[in-house]
């Protein structure tokens, strides 16, 4: 006891002096970990600064005969192992003890014995992008940490991220797999596209299937113009009453459907390079789709068949798609990542403009205002058609590209009008003075219509 | 007309003759003027130091044994200046100096003064020349000098004595050998191949990082502090956010026994720096790259040089210095020839009192790179 304080002493008076060289009050822990294809390997160093060391020393010569035998450093190391907790993936894991160097005794007492101990972890195979996170909770009161992994050696493993708390006691390490043959082509394609653009591949492939549908107005106008009747019923060569919601809401849905299953065959079949057409042609193509769909709006000229034409001329807006996914110049495999991405980029956005226009559409059906707003749209979307027919087949340039673009720069305030007239001419049309008028009065009123026919 | 332009031409060539012979013979100077004074050491040494001081060339255990410690914990392999006389401590010292730059011999010379002021401190006497600018705490007496738990026996653990020197392989002008010089926070590895010198890995070091010695006031390590500062305040805030490590390091990561390691850079890259900070980088790299003497500094600079947008750097701890003393903050630099360390010690009390320093070429290290070749 006696001893112990005075050795004590001596180390704060040391302290204080700041003489010596090496570590002092601090259990230093430094892990490096090297990560492989198929699993993680681990070199830990461990040295007791000389004011620990007796601590220290108590849990790894747990008999205290001043010898630390083969058991105690076997046991020692698998106590320290067993204090790591490892995640991959998400994923409790557990650490596999591959060898373990202990200094002399007296080393560890003199604050300068460096315990080595080296392990590994499994991976299992998982996808091209990992997650191992590692936690050292062995001695955590008297503990210093260092954590950190090296530069992988295959090329195909990339560090991505480390992040760490700030002591070092929790590390985690995002890193990025490829070429694992074991994997579908599809990954490897997915990681390579990543790298490509710079991580977020997928993201910005999707981001641009979005763009390419909210500023490729053609395509979008060909499908608006040809929702435009989808409420209505046709009689004979005109365009009748209201269909009823039910009715309205399944005509849209195959319409969207149809033309989405349209466009993902080709645009698959022609950035897998399967098929391959001239852009000129399309484009005339699409223009003529627009005015098709414009002049059905007007008078019916494929009525109940508007799925049937939707997947036609989606096949022929796919073969436009593909252009602009050709033009990222992504590898064979790396496209059906691509179009992947592309297409739910198309969808997502097809889906907005739908969802925000279906509404209004549907109300103003009900309503007397719907031959205004359908040949209204139905004129605009023709004559934006015509121009770009003169623009794409003739080469005059026309305004239609512009006028087009002027009214989806402002397609947010359009619908949100388009919604607010809706509801007003839908209310209008109603039999408004129920809103303000008790049962009563409302049963008088209905008596009185019923009444109605009879004059008396 | 003809004569005089025919005269001047000879004039001209005969120069130019001079000049690259004088070159010639000043890069043949670095090489051989080592080994000469190798070999001159050699010869004062009797045969039984001689053994002492003589390793294979590729004997890794000799290779590796250095360390920042006192030499009475991690016994260094050759002799100690201490167990020489007056004349084969100059040949020793020599030896030192011809193979480094005279910025990179002063810098020895502070580390090992430097230990000589622990040394006194650790007595309990005043530090010779100190005048009260000693570590923290003012130094009381320990009692015995001795470590606590029964350190070695010797009383000496510090002090310009306990310096130790070897040679792995045969002094040569084409061969490759190694000249090893150190002790307590000094560990010079130098490879001397052909006409190259590699110093990697060395490692410096200071306790006390700050003393005065005859008046002066001597900081070992000062320039590798105050230019990685200088750096860190030339980057705006953005590139501050890179730099600037969210977590702390209380030591080395690439220190003693982690030879050949790369580990996954971090901080900012050079490549996002701008011209001016980008020379400043450089700077502080040649604080350990031009410890080296000058032709191999500047072989090795140029290499450093063009890897530069490689290059990382990134910092830990404080971003602000006490005036006229060293950072208590860690930082590192990385590129694919290089890692510098400088990592303060909070043993002492005050880590910019106390710092561990490395300087390594993980593709490099004790030249297996050209010798490889």
């Amino acid at each position: 006891m006696k001893t112990k304080l005075v050795a004590t002493a001596a180390i704060l008076l040391m302290l204080g002096a700041g003489v010596l060289a090496h570590r002092l009050d601090e259990y230093l822990q430094a892990i490096i970990l090297s990560v492989e294809k198929d699993h993680v390997q681990a070199s830990m160093r461990l040295i007791p600064g000389v004011a620990v060391a007796s601590n220290v020393l108590a849990s790894i010569d747990t008999n205290g005969d001043g010898i630390i035998s083969e058991a105690e450093q076997r046991a020692y190391a698998e106590r320290v192992l067993r204090d790591l907790s490892i995640t991959v993936d998400g994923k409790s894991a557990s650490p596999t003890l591959v060898s373990q160097k202990f200094p002399a005794i007296e080393e560890i007492k003199a604050g300068l014995g460096e315990i080595q101990i080296e392990f590994t972890v499994e991976l299992a195979h998982g996808g091209p992008e990992r997650r191992i996170v590692l936690e050292n909770h062995h001695r955590n009161e008297i503990s210093v940490y260092l954590m950190n992994c090296l530069v992988p050696r295959d090329p195909d493993i990339r560090i991505v991220a480390q992040n760490r708390n700030e002591n070092q006691s929790f590390y985690q390490l995002g890193y990025a797999q490829a070429g694992d043959s074991s994997l579908p082509g599809f990954w490897n394609a997915w990681s390579s596209f990543r790298r490509r653009t710079g991580g977020g591949g997928f993201a910005s492939i999707f981001r641009l299937g979005m763009r390419h549908i909210a500023e490729g107005t053609d395509h979008l106008l060909f499908l608006l113009a040809l929702l435009l009747p989808a409420p209505l019923l046709a009689l004979g060569s005109r365009w009748a009453g209201f269909a009823g919601a039910r009715q309205s809401l399944l005509k849209i849905l195959k319409v969207v459907t149809a033309f989405t299953i349209g466009h993902s065959i080709t645009l698959a079949l022609a950035a897998l390079g399967l098929v391959r057409v001239p852009s000129r042609p399309i484009e005339v193509l699409i223009a003529l789709s627009i005015l098709v769909s414009a002049v059905h709006a007007l008078r019916p000229l494929f009525p109940g068949r508007e799925a049937l034409i939707a997947a036609f001329f989606g096949l022929i807006h796919g073969l436009a798609f593909a252009a602009t996914l050709g033009e990222l110049g992504l590898g064979r495999w790396e496209r059906v990542a691509g179009i992947l991405a592309f297409n739910l980029g198309i969808e997502t956005m097809q889906l907005i403009v739908v969802a925000a226009i279906m509404p209004p559409l549907v109300l103003i059906s009900r309503t007397r205002a719907n031959p205004f707003l359908r040949i209204g749209g139905a004129l605009f979307a023709g004559f934006a058609s015509l121009g770009w027919f003169a623009e794409r087949l003739l080469g005059i340039h026309t305004s239609a590209d512009a006028a087009v673009d002027s009214v989806a720069h402002h397609g947010v305030w359009i619908a949100g009008g388009l919604f607010l007239l809706s509801v007003v001419c839908w209310l209008n049309s109603r039999n408004l003075p129920r809103f303000w008028m008790n049962s009563k009065q409302r049963g008088f009123l209905l008596a009185a219509a019923h009444r109605g026919p009879r004059t008396e | 007309m003809n004569v005089l332009s025919r005269k001047t031409a000879r004039g001209v060539g005969a120069l130019v003759l001079i000049c690259l012979s004088v070159t010639a013979a000043r890069a043949q100077t670095a090489t051989s003027r080592i080994v000469s004074a190798a070999n001159n050491f050699l010869s004062t040494l009797d045969a039984k130091q001689r053994q002492s001081v003589l390793f294979a060339f590729d004997d890794e255990k000799q290779r590796a044994t250095w360390s920042n410690l006192p030499t009475s914990f991690v016994p260094r392999g050759g002799i100690p200046l201490k167990d020489m006389n007056p004349a084969q401590r100059s040949a020793a010292m020599t030896l030192v100096s011809s193979a480094l730059s005279r910025k990179g011999f002063e810098k020895v010379r502070q580390i090992m003064e430097g230990d000589e002021v622990l040394k006194a401190t650790d007595n309990g006497q005043p530090p010779r020349g100190n005048n009260g600018n000693q570590p923290p705490g003012g130094g009381p007496p320990n009692g015995g000098n001795r470590p606590p738990f029964g350190g070695p026996p010797s009383g000496a653990m510090f002090g310009k004595d306990l310096y130790y020197i070897s040679i792995l392989g045969k002094p040569s002008e084409k061969e490759p050998w190694m000249l090893q010089f150190g002790g307590h926070h000094l560990a010079l590895n130098i490879t001397i191949a052909g006409e190259r010198g590699i110093l990697t890995p060395t490692l410096t070091g200071a306790q006390p990082a700050l003393f005065t010695s005859n008046g002066k006031t001597i900081r070992p390590l000062g320039p590798e502090s105050d230019t990685a500062l200088a750096l860190l305040n030339a980057l705006d805030d953005n590139q501050k956010k890179q730099a600037i490590l969210s977590y702390k390091l209380a030591d080395l990561v690439l220190g003693p026994g982690q030879d050949g390691k790369t580990i996954q850079p971090e901080g900012l890259k050079a490549s996002a720096m701008n011209g001016r900070q980008r020379a400043m980088l450089l700077d502080v790299i040649s604080q350990w790259a031009d410890i080296i003497h000058e032709s191999a500094a500047a072989a090795r600079m140029a290499e450093l040089k063009a890897d530069v947008n490689e290059t990382w750097f990134a910092w830990s701890g404080p971003t602000t210095a006490a005036p006229g003393k060293n950072i208590s903050a860690y930082y590192r630099i990385q590129g694919p020839h290089l890692v510098i360390e400088y990592a303060p010690q909070t043993l002492g009390g005050d880590p910019s009192m106390h710092v561990h320093t490395m300087y390594r070429d993980p593709t490099n290290d004790y030249g297996r790179g050209p010798v490889a070749k």
